[in-house]
């Protein structure tokens, strides 16, 4: 924690800001773009939010008090946008979030930044019938691999429900697979 | 289609691919959207300016105590034992000028209830050498 104490004063110091700002890209900008890709899907899309992920970063660093671990509050903040550029996505396009990522999903066959097969575009479709906050715990625990005290930082649900709502995510899941 | 069963291994990945360098061309992006710091330069005619400034303020500051300072009274209350002392032992007030002076409602005020045993009262009168005068007067 001290260590990471002396990194965020690095980042906020004029002098040495540059230097560790660096480090902090070099450090997270694929993870971070890996979480805002499961959750946006699209490439360009994505971008965006990693862009706007690390600008908003910069920008409330001061204000970050060491609650949590700068890894969560990132993750926390790159959830944000994310959830956050859909939400406006599906109201430029006047069509529901439900009905935006389906066509999403539909268009990542033709997508030049996917390589997918069938089973993966049936296994997108699956995640695409839980609710909102499900598929997030999915792809994180799923995809990105991460521990359940974690995944509990960044969203803030208790790593009890976390594994509960995992286990059903599954059967569900599965279940749809079976029938489709 | 094969059953799908999540936790077996190896597991399905995303299939998500990203352009070539794109994390390279990312952070290089990212640092040329950053202000650079540069250093603050001062001019030393700024920092004349600032002191000159500064003493001025301390000189008005200082020029306006004597017009907007608190006035020191020399009024001083009168404590009433000071007064009593005062008319007792230095003035050449004698109780016939009191008395003119004093209201009847301040005579009958003055009124001391002081109990006093008779033989207080002998051994006193016994060890006044001008008893006489007393029952004179």
């Amino acid at each position: 924690m001290q260590e990471e104490q002396e990194f965020i004063n690095h980042l906020l110091n004029p002098k040495t800001q540059n230097q560790a700002f660096q480090r902090l890209l070099q450090d997270y900008q694929r993870p971070l773009y890996n979480h805002i890709r499961n959750i946006v899907l699209n490439h360009d899309d994505a971008d965006d939010v990693l862009q706007n992920t690390f600008i908003k970063i910069f920008q409330n660093l001061k204000n970050f008090k060491g609650e949590s671990k700068l890894f969560s509050w990132m993750y926390r903040i790159a959830t944000n946008e994310s959830l956050t550029f859909l939400n406006q996505k599906s109201k430029t396009s006047g069509i529901s979030s439900e009905t935006l990522q389906n066509k999403t999903i539909d268009n990542l066959e033709a997508d030049v930044f996917f390589d997918g097969n069938e089973i993966q575009i049936k296994l997108q479709k699956a995640i695409a019938i839980l609710p909102e906050k499900q598929q997030l715990i999915f792809k994180m625990k799923y995809f990105q691999e991460l521990k359940y005290e974690e995944i509990s930082e960044i969203l803030g649900t208790t790593v009890g429900g976390l594994k509960a709502s995992y286990h059903l995510a599954v059967k569900k899941i599965e279940a749809f697979v079976a029938i489709n | 289609m094969k059953t799908l069963k999540l936790e077996n291994k190896p597991k399905i990945e995303p299939g998500f691919k990203t352009p070539d360098h794109y994390f390279e061309n990312f952070s290089v992006k990212m640092m040329a959207q950053f202000p650079e710091n540069e250093p603050k330069v001062i001019s030393i005619f700024q920092k004349r300016k600032s002191l000159v400034l500064m003493v001025a303020a301390v000189l008005v500051l200082a020029l306006m105590i004597p017009i907007f300072g608190p006035s020191s009274t020399n009024t001083k209350e009168i404590d009433a034992a000071e007064l009593e002392n005062y008319i007792t032992y230095q003035s050449n007030v004698n109780q016939y000028d009191l008395i003119s002076v004093l209201e009847s409602e301040d005579i009958s005020n003055i009124r001391t209830n002081i109990i006093v045993e008779d033989e207080a009262i002998e051994e006193q009168l016994s060890l006044n050498a001008n008893l006489e005068n007393l029952i004179l007067d």
